[in-house]
Formats: structure tokens, sequence, C-alpha cells
């Protein structure tokens, strides 16, 4: 269930998601039509390989989710390290925490920092968002 | 591949249609309205629907998958600042060149100047990307 959040209230290093991740070979695929990546699943000897930013895209979903980030909210920024490939059919975990809560120029700026992992407890991505949220969000 | 300060990279090229919006919302979770509905978008200061931002930022990771391979995924970093809305019907190039390069004992860190312009020269997405190339690669 996403959160009632009251945005001027994050702060700064709370726990705003922790959520298994499956990189299955359908979300993948679909991913890839998306954005029409012609480097996905460079597959060769090894197994298939998710594109980074479909794991990233992954990770954000549960962030997006659990916040509930408000219509209307912009994406301004993005950060994201790359540790390693990640196959596609992938368990990981993704927690995200608040890294920034401040208002400029009368808007609000929320970072949220994401670390995800392999099922082994090996990082595999790290990386912050910076959404840019409506006025009547507060 | 020998890459050195100034090198370009191979850009990438993407039609950003509201279709392809809608696909990406359904593969990402993201239903911000402002991607999806003309009518809530065109009361924000937009006016229109916009692209996801991740959507748009794809093709630089694509791009750095094809220049420098596997390498960017065990090592890759990018630093991007979204600094102008792709709207559907434009066109979006993901663009980069190399800014340094600096050798270490078995590695060798590529610095590259990356972005995505709009079709009229504006500058959506405007950053850096990092990799590290093992010296076999």
């Amino acid at each position: 269930m996403p959160m009632t959040v009251d945005y001027s209230t994050l702060a700064v290093g709370q726990e705003v998601s922790n959520r298994l991740i499956l990189v299955d070979a359908d979300t993948v695929t679909k991913y890839v039509g998306a954005v029409d990546d012609a480097t996905a699943l460079p597959g060769g000897t090894g197994e298939a390989k998710a594109p980074p930013m479909a794991v990233a895209a992954l990770g954000l979903r549960g962030v997006l989710e659990d916040m509930g980030i408000p219509s209307g909210a912009v994406h301004a920024g993005q950060e994201l390290q790359l540790s390693g490939p990640v196959d596609v059919g992938a368990s990981l975990r993704c927690r995200a925490t608040v890294a920034r809560n401040s208002v400029r120029r009368g808007s609000r700026f929320v970072d949220i920092a994401m670390s995800i992992w392999s099922e082994e407890g090996r990082e595999v991505m790290s990386g912050t968002t910076t959404l840019i949220m409506p006025e009547e969000a507060g | 591949m020998t890459w050195e300060a100034g090198a370009i990279l191979r850009s990438v090229e993407k039609s950003i249609t509201q279709e392809r919006l809608d696909d990406y919302a359904e593969a990402s979770g993201d239903f911000n309205p402002i991607h999806l509905d003309h009518e809530f978008a065109a009361g924000t200061r937009f006016g229109r629907t916009i692209a996801h931002g991740m959507l748009v930022a794809a093709s630089v990771s694509e791009m750095m998958t094809s220049s420098f391979g596997l390498d960017w995924h065990r090592s890759g970093r990018m630093k991007l600042r979204f600094k102008a809305p792709v709207f559907p019907g434009d066109t979006a190039t993901a663009f980069g060149e190399v800014k340094a390069v600096s050798d270490a004992e078995s590695d060798r860190e590529v610095v590259c100047t990356v972005g995505v312009r709009r079709q009229n020269g504006e500058e959506a997405i405007s950053g850096e990307a990092r990799v590290t190339v093992r010296r076999e690669s």
C-alpha cells in the first residue's frame, strides 16, 4: 500500500522503500520494447544481461509506489553507479532512503538514494533521484 | 578500441511518441499523468504531456553500452541533469564526447560529456559519464 506522505516531514536517512524486485524476461522484454534499446540483452555465451536502466526503472517503480509520488512531480536529475551486470531472471533487493529534502525558490526538492543488491549480497547499482514536487504536495 | 580525449561516441536517436510514453509507463510503472493524461498535462507549466526523464536518459545508457559494452555494466557512473522536457513528436538524440582518459595499472578510466538534444538543438539532458575500461577490451 502506498504511504500517504507529507513530503515536508520526510527526514534525511528515512527509509521510504525496501522491496524485492524480479528482473524477469517478460519485464525486460517489455522495457526494451518501450525504450527501443538496440544494445539490450547482450547474450553471447553467458546469461542475457538486463539493460542497466531497466534495473534502475524497476528500482524506481517500487519507490514511486511506496512513496505515492504525487501527480505532476518532475524528475530533475539522476545519478547512477553500476557495479556489475544483472542477469535477466535475477532477484534483487532495492532499498531507498531520503538523501535531501529542501525548498529552493519555492519548490520542494527531494533526493532519493537507492541501493540495489543481488541475492548474494553484492551491490549491483546505486543512485540518487532528484524529484521536484508539485506545489500542492507540500 | 583505444579511447582518446576528443573522440565522439556514436549517437543514439529516438523518435518520442505518445505511444512510446504509454508503453514506458506500462513497463516502468510510472503512471504520472504528466506523461499520459493530455488534460492534466495541459494544466501544468509544460502545457502538454512530456516524456519520462528515465525514458529519455535510457538512450544515454544505450549509447554507453554500445561504446563500452559490459565495462559500462560493470563500472559505469553517470550524473544527469534533466534541463528541458522532451515532448511527443520530438526526435531525441543522445550524444557523447570523451573528455579525459586516465591510465591505471590495468585499467583506463574514460570520462565523457554526455547529453540528449531535441531536434531543435535544445539540450534536454546534460551530464557526465565515467567508465573503467579493461585494457584487454
